[in-house]
């Protein structure tokens, strides 16, 4: 981002970047930047707080005003209030994920639909409270997000409907689309957990996340660099990971 | 709070060690009050309006976000899996603040919202980007702009 800003003013364009890692900020010297202490996904702060959110936009906004520039590095003074989480915070629902068996390709796809059968309901009431929803990147269903990855773990991959896109790539974002349901549906009651606490159920808890485990190891094993490259990076983050012992 | 050492040792390492960008000049542009300022927002999420190609790793060219967009219309498809998702899931004001500049722009402390917005993809290397950070320049110019907010993932 601090990239951009100097870009930005070069060309005429005032810009402020709100900066969520301080070392890169010191490092690249934008004109403006101001940094926050939230964690990496949440530059405004806690989701539906306007005010604070309002806070920290003006904050950055007004750094646009201040003449001791150029470069100036600004810390937001408040902590994110939700980022502590809910003691004992479980989700809506429950789920019993059983022992998955990669090679029994019909056996795992409906097990995987099972599961999103009992997480549809709470997922729908997500959208309902909440407007909107991040599943699409795929631009298929969930269902059919299930069979793509149960199709995979097989050997068995789809062929891309867009021959200009790898079948891996739109496994990830088949991943996302899911990843993203079940996260969403985690929060239908309208409880304020940690990012942290809702990963660790996920990751603990789910049957898609031992599918996802599974794509992991496999796309490592991979001989292919692009496939090896997702499993690495674009499946399960490092912090799990680390949690999990994944080697 | 949440502090580099509060991120996972690799993750750590990762951002200590990344190459970051080093500039000869320091550009510094002055403009009128806030209250008088366009805002537009340029976001390095990888966000995209919904059935438009998601950004892939390696990608330096931009998407454009007409403010007009409904919040329902806008997904993110960053590529890494290393930041929290559930708060813009819930919220895309954690992000892509355009109704928070809308309430702003009401209440008179910012001057007006930009008729259109922009997106990036975080993980690609953002000196990949300059030649289309500066095309989108023009085009902020040309929508009146004179203040931008930066905001990462």
């Amino acid at each position: 981002m601090c990239a951009l800003a100097h870009y930005l003013e070069e060309e005429g364009v005032p810009a402020v970047a709100i900066s969520l890692i301080r070392l890169h900020s010191e490092k690249v010297r934008p004109p403006r930047a101001m940094w926050v202490p939230f964690e990496l996904g949440r530059p405004l702060g806690p989701p539906r707080n306007e005010q604070f959110q309002v806070k920290v936009i003006t904050a950055a906004l007004r750094l646009l005003e201040a003449s001791a520039g150029p470069v100036i590095l600004e810390d937001f003074p408040e902590d994110d209030p939700t980022a502590v989480g809910i003691a004992g915070w479980n989700p809506p629902f429950d789920l019993a994920p059983g022992e998955i068996d990669v090679a029994n390709r019909a056996a795992l796809e409906r097990a995987l639909r099972e599961e999103i059968r009992a997480v549809a309901p709470f997922h729908a009431r997500f959208v309902a409270s909440n407007g909107r929803t991040m599943v699409g990147l795929s631009g298929r269903g969930v269902d059919e997000c299930a069979t793509l990855l149960a199709d995979f773990l097989a050997g068995t991959p789809s062929a891309a409907s867009d021959p200009a896109v790898s079948p891996v790539q739109v496994l990830r974002w088949a991943v996302d689309d899911l990843k993203s349901y079940y996260l969403e549906a985690m929060a239908a009651d309208g409880a304020v957990p940690s990012s942290r606490q809702m990963q660790a159920w996920f990751w603990d808890r789910t049957l898609l996340a031992r599918a996802i485990i599974a794509l992991r190891r496999q796309l490592l094993a991979s001989e292919d660099q692009r496939s090896q490259a997702i499993g690495r990076m674009n499946l399960v983050p490092g912090a799990q990971v680390q949690r999990l012992g994944l080697s | 709070m949440v502090r580099m050492t509060d991120l996972p040792p690799a993750t750590q390492t990762g951002m200590a060690n990344l190459e970051c960008p080093s500039f000869e000049t320091t550009p510094f542009v002055s403009g009128p009050a806030l209250a008088r300022r366009r805002v537009a927002i340029v976001t390095s999420a990888g966000l995209v309006r919904r059935g438009e190609r998601p950004f892939v790793s390696g990608n330096t060219d931009y998407r454009v976000l007409p403010a007009d967009t409904p919040p329902d219309q806008i997904v993110m498809s960053h590529v890494s899996v290393n930041f929290d998702r559930t708060g813009f899931e819930r919220d895309i004001n954690v992000v892509f603040p355009i109704e928070r500049l809308r309430a702003m722009a009401a209440a008179g402390t910012i001057g007006s919202v930009a008729a259109t917005h922009y997106s990036f993809m975080g993980a690609s290397d953002p000196r990949g980007m300059e030649m289309q950070v500066r095309e989108v320049a023009g085009r902020l110019k040309s929508d009146r702009v004179d203040a931008v907010l930066l905001t990462p993932v």
